[in-house]
Protein backbone atom coordinates (compact mmCIF):
# COMPACT_ATOMS: atom_id res chain seq x y z
CA UNK A 1 0.00 0.00 0.00
CA UNK A 2 1.38 3.16 -0.76
CA UNK A 3 -0.08 5.21 2.25
CA UNK A 4 1.68 2.30 4.52
CA UNK A 5 4.91 3.85 4.85
CA UNK A 6 5.02 4.17 8.99
CA UNK A 7 6.87 1.47 10.18
CA UNK A 8 5.38 0.32 13.21
CA UNK A 9 7.23 1.32 16.96
CA UNK A 10 9.39 -0.67 17.41
CA UNK A 11 11.01 -1.69 21.00
CA UNK A 12 14.14 -2.66 22.22
CA UNK A 13 15.09 -4.16 25.54
CA UNK A 14 17.33 -6.62 26.65
CA UNK A 15 14.35 -9.62 26.52
CA UNK A 16 12.67 -8.71 23.45
CA UNK A 17 13.28 -6.77 20.25
CA UNK A 18 10.97 -5.49 17.43
CA UNK A 19 7.58 -4.30 16.67
CA UNK A 20 5.73 -3.84 20.07
CA UNK A 21 2.22 -5.58 18.51
CA UNK A 22 4.31 -8.28 18.24
CA UNK A 23 5.74 -8.21 22.06
CA UNK A 24 1.80 -8.23 22.73
CA UNK A 25 0.84 -10.69 20.66
CA UNK A 26 3.60 -13.19 21.99
CA UNK A 27 2.36 -12.43 25.06
CA UNK A 28 -1.03 -13.20 24.28
CA UNK A 29 0.01 -17.13 22.49
CA UNK A 30 2.28 -17.16 26.37
CA UNK A 31 5.32 -17.26 23.99
CA UNK A 32 6.62 -14.35 25.73
CA UNK A 33 6.79 -14.14 29.82
CA UNK A 34 5.18 -10.58 30.41
CA UNK A 35 6.40 -10.73 34.08
CA UNK A 36 9.80 -10.30 32.48
CA UNK A 37 9.70 -7.38 30.26
CA UNK A 38 9.87 -4.06 31.36
CA UNK A 39 6.28 -2.50 30.47
CA UNK A 40 7.80 0.74 32.13
CA UNK A 41 11.18 1.09 30.21
CA UNK A 42 9.53 0.43 27.00
CA UNK A 43 6.88 3.38 27.93
CA UNK A 44 9.66 5.90 29.08
CA UNK A 45 11.52 4.70 25.42
CA UNK A 46 8.63 5.93 23.88
CA UNK A 47 8.27 9.04 25.89
CA UNK A 48 11.55 10.04 25.25
CA UNK A 49 11.00 8.98 21.55
CA UNK A 50 8.38 11.30 20.98
CA UNK A 51 9.96 14.36 22.33
CA UNK A 52 11.49 15.01 18.95
CA UNK A 53 8.03 14.43 17.64
CA UNK A 54 4.49 12.70 18.00
CA UNK A 55 2.81 10.80 15.37
CA UNK A 56 -0.84 10.66 16.61
CA UNK A 57 -1.64 7.52 14.87
CA UNK A 58 1.51 5.53 16.38
CA UNK A 59 0.65 6.95 19.80
CA UNK A 60 -2.26 5.84 19.86
CA UNK A 61 -1.51 2.50 18.74
CA UNK A 62 1.56 1.65 21.49
CA UNK A 63 -0.99 3.64 24.37
CA UNK A 64 -3.75 0.93 23.15
CA UNK A 65 -0.92 -1.90 23.29
CA UNK A 66 0.90 -0.87 26.61
CA UNK A 67 -2.21 -0.22 27.77
CA UNK A 68 -3.21 -3.86 26.85
CA UNK A 69 0.10 -5.67 28.07
CA UNK A 70 -0.05 -3.91 31.50
CA UNK A 71 -3.21 -5.02 32.18
CA UNK A 72 -2.24 -8.36 31.81
CA UNK A 73 1.13 -8.46 33.34
CA UNK A 74 -1.39 -6.95 36.20
CA UNK A 75 -3.05 -9.80 36.24
CA UNK A 76 -0.13 -11.64 36.47
CA UNK A 77 1.06 -10.28 38.94
CA UNK A 78 -1.99 -10.97 41.36
CA UNK A 79 -1.26 -13.79 44.27
CA UNK A 80 -2.52 -17.02 42.36
CA UNK A 81 -5.48 -18.17 43.85
CA UNK A 82 -6.33 -21.60 45.69
CA UNK A 83 -5.94 -24.18 43.42
CA UNK A 84 -9.87 -24.98 43.65
CA UNK A 85 -10.71 -21.49 42.11
CA UNK A 86 -7.77 -22.28 39.77
CA UNK A 87 -9.61 -23.26 36.96
CA UNK A 88 -12.26 -20.62 37.12
CA UNK A 89 -9.92 -17.84 36.92
CA UNK A 90 -8.14 -19.65 34.23
CA UNK A 91 -11.21 -19.36 32.37
CA UNK A 92 -11.53 -15.43 32.99
CA UNK A 93 -7.67 -14.99 31.97
CA UNK A 94 -8.31 -16.89 28.34
CA UNK A 95 -11.83 -14.87 28.16
CA UNK A 96 -9.97 -11.22 28.76
CA UNK A 97 -6.89 -12.60 26.40
CA UNK A 98 -9.75 -13.55 23.63
CA UNK A 99 -11.59 -10.15 24.39
CA UNK A 100 -8.40 -8.44 23.65
CA UNK A 101 -7.52 -10.67 20.75
CA UNK A 102 -11.02 -10.42 19.27
CA UNK A 103 -10.93 -6.53 19.56
CA UNK A 104 -7.49 -6.37 18.01
CA UNK A 105 -8.60 -8.15 15.49
CA UNK A 106 -11.48 -6.22 14.67
CA UNK A 107 -9.43 -3.41 14.55
CA UNK A 108 -7.14 -4.79 12.32
CA UNK A 109 -9.85 -5.65 9.58
CA UNK A 110 -11.55 -1.78 9.92
CA UNK A 111 -7.75 -0.50 9.19
CA UNK A 112 -7.60 -3.34 6.38
CA UNK A 113 -10.38 -1.92 4.70
CA UNK A 114 -9.27 1.40 5.50
CA UNK A 115 -6.44 0.85 3.32
CA UNK A 116 -8.91 -0.24 0.48
CA UNK A 117 -11.34 2.22 0.50
CA UNK A 118 -7.84 4.83 0.67
CA UNK A 119 -7.21 2.91 -2.62
CA UNK A 120 -10.60 3.63 -4.32
CA UNK A 121 -10.24 6.95 -3.20
CA UNK A 122 -7.06 7.76 -4.57
CA UNK A 123 -8.73 6.28 -8.03
CA UNK A 124 -11.45 8.25 -7.99
CA UNK A 125 -9.92 11.79 -6.96
CA UNK A 126 -8.58 11.30 -10.24
CA UNK A 127 -11.92 11.10 -12.24
CA UNK A 128 -13.85 13.95 -12.83
CA UNK A 129 -17.54 14.58 -13.70
CA UNK A 130 -18.96 17.55 -15.29
CA UNK A 131 -20.43 17.98 -11.56
CA UNK A 132 -17.45 18.17 -9.90
CA UNK A 133 -16.72 21.44 -11.87
CA UNK A 134 -19.94 22.91 -12.14
CA UNK A 135 -22.22 24.92 -9.66
CA UNK A 136 -20.80 24.80 -6.44
CA UNK A 137 -23.96 25.65 -4.93
CA UNK A 138 -24.96 22.59 -6.11
CA UNK A 139 -23.01 20.66 -3.39
CA UNK A 140 -24.58 22.57 -0.33
CA UNK A 141 -27.16 20.17 0.61
CA UNK A 142 -25.01 16.96 -0.56
CA UNK A 143 -26.26 14.02 1.95
CA UNK A 144 -29.23 16.25 3.08
CA UNK A 145 -32.73 15.06 2.36
CA UNK A 146 -35.61 17.55 2.74
CA UNK A 147 -36.48 15.22 6.01
CA UNK A 148 -33.03 16.36 8.03
CA UNK A 149 -33.62 19.94 7.14
CA UNK A 150 -36.86 19.65 8.61
CA UNK A 151 -35.44 17.82 11.49
CA UNK A 152 -32.41 20.36 11.98
CA UNK A 153 -34.79 22.92 12.50
CA UNK A 154 -36.71 21.77 14.75
CA UNK A 155 -34.03 21.04 16.89
CA UNK A 156 -32.96 24.76 16.32
CA UNK A 157 -36.75 25.43 17.80
CA UNK A 158 -36.38 23.65 20.33
CA UNK A 159 -32.74 24.87 21.80
CA UNK A 160 -33.87 28.59 20.87
CA UNK A 161 -36.73 27.72 23.54
CA UNK A 162 -34.59 26.18 25.90
CA UNK A 163 -31.28 29.32 25.39
CA UNK A 164 -34.21 31.76 26.24
CA UNK A 165 -32.77 32.28 29.62
CA UNK A 166 -29.34 32.97 27.93
CA UNK A 167 -30.05 35.80 25.57
CA UNK A 168 -28.13 39.07 26.49
CA UNK A 169 -30.81 41.09 27.66
CA UNK A 170 -30.25 44.81 27.11
CA UNK A 171 -28.34 46.70 29.08
CA UNK A 172 -29.86 49.25 31.24
CA UNK A 173 -27.54 51.69 32.92
CA UNK A 174 -29.02 53.58 35.88
CA UNK A 175 -27.14 56.31 35.01
CA UNK A 176 -29.08 56.78 31.37
CA UNK A 177 -32.29 56.12 33.01
CA UNK A 178 -31.30 59.00 35.55
CA UNK A 179 -31.39 61.16 32.39
CA UNK A 180 -34.34 59.33 30.66
CA UNK A 181 -36.30 60.44 34.44
CA UNK A 182 -34.57 64.14 34.26
CA UNK A 183 -36.05 64.62 30.65
CA UNK A 184 -39.54 63.56 31.53
CA UNK A 185 -39.93 65.79 34.16
CA UNK A 186 -38.21 68.85 32.98
CA UNK A 187 -40.80 68.46 30.13
CA UNK A 188 -43.67 68.01 32.93
CA UNK A 189 -42.36 71.15 35.20
CA UNK A 190 -46.20 70.25 37.22
CA UNK A 191 -44.74 66.67 38.38
CA UNK A 192 -45.41 63.50 37.08
CA UNK A 193 -47.15 60.37 38.78
CA UNK A 194 -44.90 57.67 39.95
CA UNK A 195 -46.58 54.92 37.91
CA UNK A 196 -45.57 57.17 34.90
CA UNK A 197 -42.20 56.22 35.14
CA UNK A 198 -42.53 52.45 34.62
CA UNK A 199 -45.34 52.95 31.79
CA UNK A 200 -43.40 51.54 29.16
CA UNK A 201 -41.01 50.00 31.63
CA UNK A 202 -40.67 45.87 29.68
CA UNK A 203 -39.02 44.08 32.06
CA UNK A 204 -38.13 43.30 35.64
CA UNK A 205 -34.72 44.92 35.08
CA UNK A 206 -35.90 47.70 33.90
CA UNK A 207 -38.39 48.54 36.47
CA UNK A 208 -35.80 47.77 38.73
CA UNK A 209 -33.21 50.11 37.46
CA UNK A 210 -35.76 53.08 37.02
CA UNK A 211 -36.77 52.98 40.54
CA UNK A 212 -32.64 52.96 41.60
CA UNK A 213 -32.25 55.71 39.48
CA UNK A 214 -35.14 57.35 40.93
CA UNK A 215 -34.01 56.79 44.51
CA UNK A 216 -30.36 57.96 42.92
CA UNK A 217 -32.37 61.98 42.42
CA UNK A 218 -34.05 61.90 45.51
CA UNK A 219 -30.75 61.07 47.43
CA UNK A 220 -29.05 63.97 44.94
CA UNK A 221 -31.76 66.26 45.84
CA UNK A 222 -32.65 67.06 42.29
CA UNK A 223 -35.88 65.35 42.38
CA UNK A 224 -38.35 65.38 44.65
CA UNK A 225 -41.48 63.40 45.61
CA UNK A 226 -44.56 64.21 47.31
CA UNK A 227 -47.28 62.56 48.39
CA UNK A 228 -50.68 64.14 49.60
CA UNK A 229 -51.56 60.84 52.38
CA UNK A 230 -51.24 57.00 52.95
CA UNK A 231 -51.89 55.12 49.59
CA UNK A 232 -52.27 58.36 47.74
CA UNK A 233 -50.29 58.76 44.45
CA UNK A 234 -46.72 59.87 44.57
CA UNK A 235 -45.94 62.94 42.60
CA UNK A 236 -42.30 63.31 41.02
CA UNK A 237 -41.30 67.28 40.40
CA UNK A 238 -37.51 68.64 39.66
CA UNK A 239 -36.49 70.20 42.77
CA UNK A 240 -37.19 74.06 42.22
CA UNK B 1 -28.76 -3.25 -34.14
CA UNK B 2 -32.00 -1.64 -34.19
CA UNK B 3 -32.46 1.66 -35.46
CA UNK B 4 -34.69 2.39 -32.06
CA UNK B 5 -31.52 1.34 -29.84
CA UNK B 6 -29.13 3.58 -31.94
CA UNK B 7 -31.24 6.54 -30.85
CA UNK B 8 -31.79 5.51 -27.17
CA UNK B 9 -27.82 4.92 -27.10
CA UNK B 10 -27.32 8.56 -28.46
CA UNK B 11 -30.05 9.84 -26.09
CA UNK B 12 -28.66 8.19 -23.04
CA UNK B 13 -25.56 9.34 -24.11
CA UNK B 14 -26.64 13.20 -23.98
CA UNK B 15 -28.12 12.67 -20.79
CA UNK B 16 -25.38 11.50 -18.85
CA UNK B 17 -23.52 15.08 -20.20
CA UNK B 18 -25.97 17.10 -18.96
CA UNK B 19 -26.93 15.48 -15.83
CA UNK B 20 -23.07 15.59 -14.97
CA UNK B 21 -23.65 13.62 -11.46
CA UNK B 22 -25.07 9.77 -11.40
CA UNK B 23 -28.42 9.19 -13.56
CA UNK B 24 -30.23 6.58 -12.22
CA UNK B 25 -31.83 3.80 -14.27
CA UNK B 26 -35.05 5.44 -13.69
CA UNK B 27 -34.45 8.84 -14.26
CA UNK B 28 -33.57 7.58 -17.83
CA UNK B 29 -36.46 5.14 -18.04
CA UNK B 30 -39.03 8.58 -17.66
CA UNK B 31 -36.53 10.41 -19.98
CA UNK B 32 -36.56 7.89 -22.67
CA UNK B 33 -39.32 6.43 -21.93
CA UNK B 34 -38.04 3.13 -23.40
CA UNK B 35 -38.13 -0.19 -21.43
CA UNK B 36 -35.28 -0.79 -19.08
CA UNK B 37 -33.48 -3.88 -20.80
CA UNK B 38 -33.13 -1.30 -23.80
CA UNK B 39 -31.64 1.26 -21.67
CA UNK B 40 -29.36 -1.51 -20.39
CA UNK B 41 -28.62 -2.32 -23.79
CA UNK B 42 -28.08 0.86 -24.91
CA UNK B 43 -25.29 1.90 -22.07
CA UNK B 44 -23.27 -1.62 -22.58
CA UNK B 45 -23.26 -0.45 -26.19
CA UNK B 46 -22.03 2.94 -25.37
CA UNK B 47 -19.83 2.17 -22.99
CA UNK B 48 -17.98 -0.02 -25.62
CA UNK B 49 -17.77 2.92 -27.58
CA UNK B 50 -16.08 4.66 -24.85
CA UNK B 51 -13.24 2.48 -25.51
CA UNK B 52 -10.31 4.21 -26.20
CA UNK B 53 -12.25 7.25 -25.74
CA UNK B 54 -10.93 9.86 -22.30
CA UNK B 55 -14.36 9.36 -20.84
CA UNK B 56 -16.09 6.33 -19.79
CA UNK B 57 -19.30 5.38 -17.93
CA UNK B 58 -18.89 4.94 -14.13
CA UNK B 59 -21.50 3.24 -12.32
CA UNK B 60 -21.86 4.98 -8.52
CA UNK B 61 -24.03 6.15 -5.81
CA UNK B 62 -27.16 3.86 -7.64
CA UNK B 63 -26.58 5.95 -11.20
CA UNK B 64 -24.32 6.28 -14.64
CA UNK B 65 -22.26 8.92 -14.38
CA UNK B 66 -19.53 10.34 -17.57
CA UNK B 67 -16.50 10.70 -16.29
CA UNK B 68 -12.87 11.21 -17.60
CA UNK B 69 -10.33 7.87 -17.17
CA UNK B 70 -7.68 8.58 -14.26
CA UNK B 71 -4.95 8.51 -16.63
CA UNK B 72 -5.87 11.71 -17.55
CA UNK B 73 -6.37 13.57 -14.50
CA UNK B 74 -3.55 15.06 -14.63
CA UNK B 75 -4.21 17.37 -17.68
CA UNK B 76 -7.70 18.02 -16.32
CA UNK B 77 -6.08 18.72 -13.24
CA UNK B 78 -4.00 21.40 -14.65
CA UNK B 79 -6.83 22.43 -16.82
CA UNK B 80 -9.28 23.06 -13.62
CA UNK B 81 -6.28 24.65 -11.50
CA UNK B 82 -6.91 22.13 -9.09
CA UNK B 83 -4.00 21.74 -6.26
CA UNK B 84 -3.74 18.28 -4.88
CA UNK B 85 -7.17 16.66 -4.40
CA UNK B 86 -7.84 16.71 0.05
CA UNK B 87 -7.72 13.30 0.80
CA UNK B 88 -8.93 12.25 3.81
CA UNK B 89 -6.53 11.18 6.90
CA UNK B 90 -6.04 7.96 7.74
CA UNK B 91 -8.07 8.20 10.95
CA UNK B 92 -11.32 9.52 9.13
CA UNK B 93 -11.14 6.41 6.74
CA UNK B 94 -10.73 4.41 9.62
CA UNK B 95 -13.80 5.69 11.35
CA UNK B 96 -15.59 6.25 7.87
CA UNK B 97 -14.79 2.25 7.37
CA UNK B 98 -16.48 1.90 10.79
CA UNK B 99 -19.67 3.69 10.07
CA UNK B 100 -20.28 2.62 7.15
CA UNK B 101 -20.15 -1.47 7.84
CA UNK B 102 -21.93 -1.27 10.97
CA UNK B 103 -24.65 1.54 10.17
CA UNK B 104 -25.99 2.28 12.24
CA UNK B 105 -23.25 3.07 14.76
CA UNK B 106 -23.32 5.46 17.66
CA UNK B 107 -20.30 7.51 19.08
CA UNK B 108 -19.80 4.59 21.46
CA UNK B 109 -19.21 2.34 19.65
CA UNK B 110 -17.19 3.77 16.80
CA UNK B 111 -15.06 4.55 19.90
CA UNK B 112 -14.81 1.06 21.26
CA UNK B 113 -13.70 -0.14 18.05
CA UNK B 114 -10.99 2.24 17.61
CA UNK B 115 -9.95 2.24 21.22
CA UNK B 116 -10.03 6.24 21.11
CA UNK B 117 -12.44 9.14 21.09
CA UNK B 118 -14.03 9.84 17.57
CA UNK B 119 -15.95 13.37 18.66
CA UNK B 120 -13.18 15.15 15.94
CA UNK B 121 -13.10 13.22 13.49
CA UNK B 122 -16.84 12.05 13.14
CA UNK B 123 -17.28 16.21 13.25
CA UNK B 124 -14.63 16.36 10.33
CA UNK B 125 -16.69 13.42 8.40
CA UNK B 126 -19.74 15.56 9.29
CA UNK B 127 -18.81 18.57 7.89
CA UNK B 128 -17.94 17.04 4.48
CA UNK B 129 -21.25 15.22 4.34
CA UNK B 130 -19.41 11.94 3.88
CA UNK B 131 -21.91 10.57 6.98
CA UNK B 132 -24.65 12.09 8.82
CA UNK B 133 -26.88 11.38 11.47
CA UNK B 134 -29.76 9.20 10.90
CA UNK B 135 -31.64 8.77 14.02
CA UNK B 136 -31.46 7.93 17.22
CA UNK B 137 -31.19 4.46 18.90
CA UNK B 138 -34.37 3.80 21.62
CA UNK B 139 -32.12 2.88 24.46
CA UNK B 140 -30.60 4.79 27.48
CA UNK B 141 -29.72 8.18 26.46
CA UNK B 142 -31.38 8.05 22.73
CA UNK B 143 -27.83 7.95 21.25
CA UNK B 144 -27.20 9.36 17.89
CA UNK B 145 -26.89 6.89 15.18
CA UNK B 146 -24.45 7.80 12.21
CA UNK B 147 -24.62 6.48 8.32
CA UNK B 148 -22.98 7.01 5.51
CA UNK B 149 -24.71 9.72 2.48
CA UNK B 150 -24.21 9.26 -1.23
CA UNK B 151 -21.57 11.52 -1.23
CA UNK B 152 -19.79 8.95 0.76
CA UNK B 153 -20.27 6.41 -2.31
CA UNK B 154 -19.10 9.37 -4.77
CA UNK B 155 -16.34 9.80 -2.83
CA UNK B 156 -15.29 6.24 -3.34
CA UNK B 157 -16.35 5.66 -6.78
CA UNK B 158 -18.72 2.87 -5.16
CA UNK B 159 -22.22 1.60 -6.69
CA UNK B 160 -23.54 0.85 -3.39
CA UNK B 161 -23.23 0.03 -0.23
CA UNK B 162 -23.11 -3.91 -1.21
CA UNK B 163 -20.25 -3.07 -3.27
CA UNK B 164 -17.72 -1.81 -0.09
CA UNK B 165 -14.69 -3.93 -0.29
CA UNK B 166 -15.77 -6.77 2.19
CA UNK B 167 -14.69 -6.44 5.67
CA UNK B 168 -11.89 -9.42 6.40
CA UNK B 169 -11.33 -11.02 9.85
CA UNK B 170 -8.87 -12.69 8.87
CA UNK B 171 -6.92 -12.58 5.54
CA UNK B 172 -6.12 -8.92 4.87
CA UNK B 173 -5.49 -9.86 1.63
CA UNK B 174 -9.57 -10.27 1.20
CA UNK B 175 -10.13 -6.70 2.06
CA UNK B 176 -7.48 -5.16 -1.46
CA UNK B 177 -8.58 -7.93 -3.69
CA UNK B 178 -11.91 -5.81 -4.02
CA UNK B 179 -10.15 -2.59 -4.83
CA UNK B 180 -10.80 -3.16 -8.63
CA UNK B 181 -12.42 0.14 -9.85
CA UNK B 182 -15.41 -0.20 -11.67
CA UNK B 183 -15.65 0.46 -15.03
CA UNK B 184 -19.16 -0.07 -16.04
CA UNK B 185 -19.18 -3.84 -17.71
CA UNK B 186 -23.01 -4.64 -18.72
CA UNK B 187 -23.37 -7.76 -20.44
CA UNK B 188 -27.08 -8.39 -20.61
Amino acid sequence: MTNETRLPYSVKVPQFEGPLELLLSLAQQGQVDLLEIPLGQIAEDYLSATRSGIDLEQATEVLWTLAAMIEMKSRLLVPKPEPTEAVVVEDQASDLQEQLEERLQEYRSFKEVASALRALEEYQNRVFSRATTGDPEAVVLEGVTIDDLFRAFQRVLERAREDVGEIATEEIKVADRMDTILALLTAHPEGVEFGALFGQASSTLEVIVTFLALLELIKDRRVRAQQAGAFAPITLAMTP
Amino acid sequence: MTPEIDTIKRAVECILLVGGGPVRLQQLRTALEAPDNVITAALAELARDYDGHGLHIQEVAGGYQLVTRPAYADYVQRFLQLEHQETLTRAQLETLAIVAYRQPVTRAEIDAVRGVRSDYVLDRLLDRYLIREVGRRPTLGRPILYGTTEAFLRHFGLRDLSSLPPLANHDPRNALEAVAPQELSVSS
